[in-house]
């Protein structure tokens, strides 16, 4: 039987589905506004609209990307607070903003060794802003009175230094019982060394009669550091508690529907999780939400054999980037989310507050600041006409002519004479504070100056987070393509390219939905880790690889209990990687292993030869493991979706008049449908489809590529 | 007596900030901070030495041809604009400006031109575009060792104990490494491995700044780099002068005791003075004694950070700060004094005056803002340094952090507890976990200190309960201030608790230190550290009984502590 994937991305402006069906090859796409109250019902809006009920019956992967964890934590967290201080008004710093209805976040109790119970309130002693005297960190997720000491001791190298009081296991199970605890984490000392006195824990708290979910370190995390393992197993706790429901619920409607495949959840680290997998290890997809696009990248430039390709995802809020190598995702292990420290495999992808919806303003010592405040989905920006008033990058797109006036997806109308009331306010106080001596180069003033300016400040932005994840890795953005997508990732893509002198940018088809496109293209991933610091020598091999069979006999055990279906006929791959680094160093590189082939040679040569590429040097000086991480990866469908051309849209006009930057001018363009774009189109020019409106500037040239994608070719540096 | 110093900062370039334009401007002050934060992580990922890559013990910055600071990335405000003396002094020592072309690298460690100590060595790189000086990179950071009586000090008589000085060399020219210089500092250094990795972290980060720092030149053209330069430091200015015009007019002053120089006996009385006068500030740091026989003085460049920490926590919006932001100010010192030392004074401990001073200034603006002056702080970073040779293999090992203190509270709220003091607000203290897996160290306790925060409508944040049960002989040498001097209180508001470090020796006997170099600690001794906590703001019977009963609740006080000082919560 012929099967359809569906992915399901929840944004923060817009849930994305996309749908392939192997029959026909169709790729469908469709965009609902999400519902941050009940995000499923987003996520069943757009399975009603764009899912015939056949193809959801054939469905065999219903691939998810959910914020529902990352919500949950932010119920708990609440709103950051600080002090009194002269901020510039609308200056605040970027991040996830509060969603949704007040709810009653997971209480959860935390067991510790004796003498570190507040390793959670004590944090690293740093401050998230360091010119901010009043700066107060978040209050700690667990209450001081819910965390608990017990008497036990284990040292550095696994010896018992005190053995576990089973008496303070039972009061502290008396005190969640009397609090009303919902579940418990359970963070002692050196447990990634020996999680004995843990497993002691759990039993003796269930003995005790405490039923709710326990949280275990060492099953979480296996990582070194008190303070960031307790927060990602607290971080465990607390999302467990909204997700597991959420999750089945979402299964449940599906069913009622027809769905009879594998719901899965992806991952903060890449690829899927399954349904069960996902709700016995939550805190692993918290940051998933941006992930979707970098896979999706990643795919695509192995697909068309590009080496370095920097992915640039332009939405509603943010802007999010990632640098992909040979296909690779870039991967890191430890993330940060709303403040919190969380040892998980996450990939890499930064985000800065410059979106569509971003807000434009000018700051007190008269310079234009956009963002990082957003207008976000609601009210959105003042040309939604939905009551917002403060000028955003959209309105200066639509004031410049880069997206068309009219309709966009979603039934939003937009109102070119809202953009520009919204931005007139602005060039009164730009001219007056700074432009005191003539009108610019070619003369241009007014609310023209001002979204002319939006838009360059708001590409500077992103250049500068590219710049970011391209030079930490050692890489020169200017040898990559850009792949540009989202909903305002097209418009950017010349301004991208010139900002950061790249010759080549790649729309993809379906780009308003890009993401989506990667859920149907995950992998089911699962990973695990262990710190194990010692010498990398002849002696080391040996236990590496008995350690890394550990862990896989563990990924092992969970497949077993989570797959809903026989996997045999999936194909599965084992990998290991090594955290390693320079004796005397502290930051590690992650290099992989082969088990069987590799000596302690050719692992330092690997080693050193990404040393060189990410520091521009090497160093003699012998090698240290940190951290050992297996990882299996059940690959999904073989036969990776085609991509076939979007559906056609309608253009009222096929001329517009449009900003040109590279000219400093208005001028007058074509505007193409996609679809009709076959040979060389010249910019200037706007290219529409359905989910995204792509601005050719002049002195750029598209082509439409076999695959399907657009590929934009600067004719000439600046 | 010595003619006072007026240090303060004139517009380089007058008028040449009329024409440019704001967007274009906003574009290369965004450029600036981002090539002064890549420079950052680049440092941060291949230092070798904990105090760089996990204490974030540097400064990185940008200066103009002018040595005017363009941008500086977020670290140790401590170093706040500091790299000026030091870049101008280094590229004096090279023969000025002419004498530079494109490949050098400077080393500089003079601690009258860094304002520090030896170990903080600055790396200057010049920045070329089409053959003109545009500006230069700079990096300061702590190497672990470069001579000097001990690993760190707090007992030397002149600055000659404290390390090896290199004052302005070429340590690259034209692109070249120049081994005399490298020979030297591998031969005056009791830790040359970790050093070498360092300075190879630290030329490869100025490179990478300069590199960022010559693409935005270009980028932009250099007619319209220098004017928007010009207009983003009247954009700096401006944002500061807003803030300062909102004060009343008039001198603000308070005083306050450091321990002891680390080497006589004796309390350190000094006082500051801060006179608004429309926009301007002027900060006279004169009322202190002559520079004094310990290394607790304060050399000029790190008073004028002092001042700038104090000003920007008010002042600075929050922004990175530029030479823009500085310029309303004006600072006062005498030279031969406490926090202007002359040569050879010594000046290891340069911090604790610093550190004093920033608190002081900011206590003394309280009678001009009190809605923006919190109550004091534990007061200071408690560093400790710790060496010895490990039992089973002889190797040497140290290490050393700071560690964080409470936060005065503020008419806003309740202070923060364990953060670090103010001027190493970015840095972070090291996980238990890998301290022992480093270190012959059990960590018995890390705590918050219950009772600690000064009472108050407004409770002070609590201090830090430290343990550490040492597994082998070792040694320590102690950093701290504030001692003695308890952590006031404001508007009513009591004093918290100051910084303790005792010593519980096998045999029982206890002993307490403040500024101590080289303690033996035979093994199974058990080090306290008890970090000062905030003082209180606002009368403690003014507190929202709610707040104490919820304080009692979960442990901040005891219900001893509450009945003392709250009983009308009762």
């Amino acid at each position: 039987m012929t099967t359809t994937v569906i992915g399901v991305d929840v944004g923060g402006t817009f849930t994305d589905l996309v749908l392939h069906d192997a029959a026909t090859g169709e790729i469908r796409a469709a965009k609902q506004p999400t519902t941050p109250r009940a995000p499923e019902l987003g996520v069943l809006a757009a399975v009603d609209a764009a899912v015939p009920a056949e193809s959801l019956a054939r469905c065999a992967h219903f691939v998810h990307g959910t914020t529902v964890g990352l919500n949950a934590l932010l119920e708990s967290t609440g709103p950051r607070e600080s002090g009194p201080r002269n901020r510039e008004p609308g200056v605040e710093k970027p991040g996830v903003e509060k969603r949704g209805v007040e709810k009653r976040g997971a209480v959860v109790g935390l067991v510790t060794t004796a003498g570190f119970r507040d390793v959670l309130e004590i944090r690293r002693g740093d401050r998230d802003d360091p010119y901010d005297l009043f700066w107060t960190p978040p209050p700690p997720l667990v209450p001081r009175r819910l965390r608990v000491e017990v008497d036990e001791r284990v040292a550095a190298d696994g010896g018992v230094v005190r053995e576990l009081d089973p008496a303070g296991v039972r009061q502290a199970a008396r005190l969640f019982e009397a609090e009303g605890v919902d579940a418990v984490a359970v963070v002692l000392i050196n447990s990634y060394v020996d999680p004995g006195h843990e497993l002691r824990v759990a039993e003796l708290l269930r003995n005790a009669g405490f039923t709710g979910p326990i949280s275990l370190s060492h099953e979480i995390s296996g990582e070194y550091r008190e303070y960031e393992r307790t927060s990602t197993t607290v971080v465990d706790a607390i999302v467990r508690h909204r997700m597991g429901p959420y999750l089945h619920n979402l299964d449940r409607e599906l069913r009622a529907r027809g769905f009879t495949g594998r719901l899965l959840v992806t991952r903060s680290g890449g690829g899927a999780l399954t349904l069960d997998e996902a709700v016995a290890r939550p805190f692993e997809t918290i940051l998933s939400g941006p992930v979707a696009g970098a896979a999706a990248t990643a795919r695509l430039s192995a697909t068309l054999g590009i080496g370095t390709a920097i992915a640039a995802d332009v939405g509603g809020t943010s802007f999010d980037t990632a640098l992909v190598e040979d296909g690779r995702l870039p991967l890191l292990f430890q993330g940060e989310v709303v403040g919190l420290p969380l040892q998980s495999p996450w990939v890499d992808v930064r985000s800065v507050g410059a979106g569509g919806g971003s807000i434009a303003y000018v700051d007190p010592g008269g310079l234009l600041r956009v963002g990082p405040r957003s207008a976000g989905a609601d009210p959105g920006p003042a040309c939604y006409l939905r009551g917002g008033a403060e000028p955003t990058v959209t309105d200066a797109a639509l004031h410049l002519g880069l997206i068309p006036a009219g309709h966009i997806s979603g039934g939003i109308s937009l109102s070119a004479g809202a953009a520009a009331r919204a931005l007139a306010p602005l060039a009164g106080p730009l001219a007056l504070s700074g432009t005191t001596g003539p009108p610019g180069p070619t003369g241009i003033e007014g609310v023209d100056a001002v979204a002319e300016g939006v838009i360059r400040i708001a590409s500077a932005h992103m250049a500068q987070a590219v710049r970011g994840v391209t030079v930490e890795r050692g890489v020169d953005p200017r040898g990559a393509a850009i792949v540009a997508f989202g909903g305002a990732g097209p418009m950017f893509g010349c301004l991208l390219a010139d900002e950061l002198d790249v010759d080549t940018v790649i729309v993809p088809p379906n780009a308003g939905n890009f993401s989506a496109v990667g859920l149907v293209q995950a992998d089911i991933v699962r990973s695990a880790a262990r710190t194990l610091v010692r010498a990398l020598d002849g002696e080391a091999l040996p236990v590496i690889e008995r350690l890394a069979d550990a862990l896989f006999a563990r990924l092992t055990a969970v497949e077993r209990l989570t797959a809903v279906e026989p996997m045999a006929a999936d194909d599965v791959v084992r990998e290991v990687d090594l955290d390693l680094r320079h004796r005397g160093q502290e930051h590690t590189l992650t290099i992989p292993l082969r088990p069987g082939e590799d000596d302690v040679e050719s692992i330092t040569a690997r080693f050193s030869d990404a040393y060189h590429r990410t520091f521009g040097h090497r160093l003699p000086d012998p090698l240290e493991v940190v951290t050992v991480r297996a990882t299996t990866r059940v690959v999904l469908d073989a036969d990776r979706p085609p991509v076939p051309a979007p559906a056609a849209v309608d253009t009222a006009r096929n001329v517009t008049r449009l900003w040109s930057f590279r000219r400093r001018a208005w001028t007058e363009a074509p505007v193409v449908r996609r679809s009709a774009v076959d040979g060389p189109l010249e910019g200037p020019a706007l290219v529409l489809e359905p989910t995204a409106t792509t601005y050719l500037d002049a002195g750029f040239t598209a082509e439409a590529h076999p695959s399907g994608c657009l590929v934009i070719r600067r004719k000439d540096g600046r | 007596m010595r003619d006072l110093v007026r240090t303060r900062y004139v517009e380089a370039n007058p008028g040449l900030a009329e024409g440019a334009d704001p967007v274009t401007t906003e574009i290369i002050r965004q450029g600036l901070n981002a090539a002064a934060d890549q420079m950052k992580q680049s440092l941060i990922r291949t230092a070798f030495s904990p105090i760089i890559y996990e204490a974030l013990d540097f400064a990185v910055a940008f200066y103009d041809a002018d040595m005017c600071m363009l941008a500086q990335a977020p670290t140790l405000p401590a170093f706040m604009g500091t790299l000026g003396f030091c870049v101008r002094e280094a590229v004096d020592g090279v023969g000025g400006p002419g004498a530079l072309g494109p490949g050098d690298v400077i080393l500089y460690n003079d601690p009258y031109g860094t304002g520090s100590h030896p170990q903080d060595a600055a790396m200057i790189v010049p920045i070329f575009h089409d053959d003109v000086l545009v500006g230069y990179s700079a990096i300061k950071a702590h190497w672990l060792d470069i001579g000097g009586k001990d690993p760190y000090c707090t007992d030397t008589i002149d600055v000659h104990q404290e390390g090896t000085i290199f004052p302005g060399v070429k340590l690259y020219d034209a692109g070249r490494l120049v081994s005399d210089i490298y020979r030297m500092i591998l031969a005056n250094s009791r830790m040359p491995e970790m050093v070498i990795g360092d300075i190879n972290a630290m030329v490869a980060g100025a490179r990478t700044g300069a590199e960022a720092l010559a693409a935005l030149v270009h980028r932009h053209g250099l007619g319209t780099f220098r004017r928007s330069v010009a207009r983003m430091y009247a954009h700096g200015e401006a944002l500061v002068r807003g803030w300062f015009e909102r004060l009343p007019d008039g001198v603000y002053r308070a005083s306050s005791v450091i321990d002891s120089d680390g080497v006589n006996d004796g309390p350190i009385p000094f006082g500051v003075e801060v006179a608004v006068s429309g926009s301007s500030v002027t900060v006279d740091l004169t009322n202190c004694p002559d520079q004094v026989g310990g290394p607790v003085n304060c050399p000029l460049p790190s008073t004028v950070a002092a001042v700038r920490i104090a000003i920007a926590f008010l002042a600075g919006a929050g922004e990175q700060p530029n030479e823009g932001h500085f310029r309303p100010l004006e600072l006062v010192t005498r030279p031969g004094s406490l926090f202007h030392p002359v040569r050879p004074a010594p000046c290891f401990m340069y911090g604790i005056p610093s550190d004093h001073a920033i608190e002081l200034i900011i206590r003394a603006l309280a009678e001009a803002v009190p809605d923006s002056v919190p109550a004091a702080s534990g007061g200071d970073i408690n560093a400790l340094v710790w060496w010895g040779n490990r039992e089973a293999t002889g190797e040497p090992w140290a290490d050393g952090a700071p560690h964080p203190v409470g936060q005065g509270a503020s008419p806003s709220g309740d202070g923060a507890s364990a953060l670090m003091y103010i001027s190493e607000s970015a840095t972070r203290f090291t996980p238990a976990e890998v301290w022992e897996s480093r270190n012959p160290w059990r960590i018995e306790r890390l705590a918050l200190a219950e009772d600690s925060g000064g009472p108050g409508r407004h409770r002070g944040g609590l201090g830090l309960d430290l343990s550490f049960r040492v597994l082998e002989d070792q040694y320590l040498t102690a950093g701290l201030a504030r001692t003695a001097l308890e952590p006031w209180g404001l508007a009513g508001g009591l004093p918290g608790r100051p910084n303790r470090l005792t010593v519980e020796y096998p045999d029982g006997r206890t002993e307490d230190f403040s500024l101590k170099t080289r303690i033996f600690l035979p093994k199974g001794s058990v080090v306290h550290l008890r970090t000062g906590s905030g003082g209180g703001y606002g009368p403690p019977a003014e507190r929202d009984p709610l707040a104490v009963l919820a304080d009692l609740r979960e442990g901040y006080i005891t219900r001893d502590h509450a009945g003392r000082h709250y009983p009308h919560a009762f």
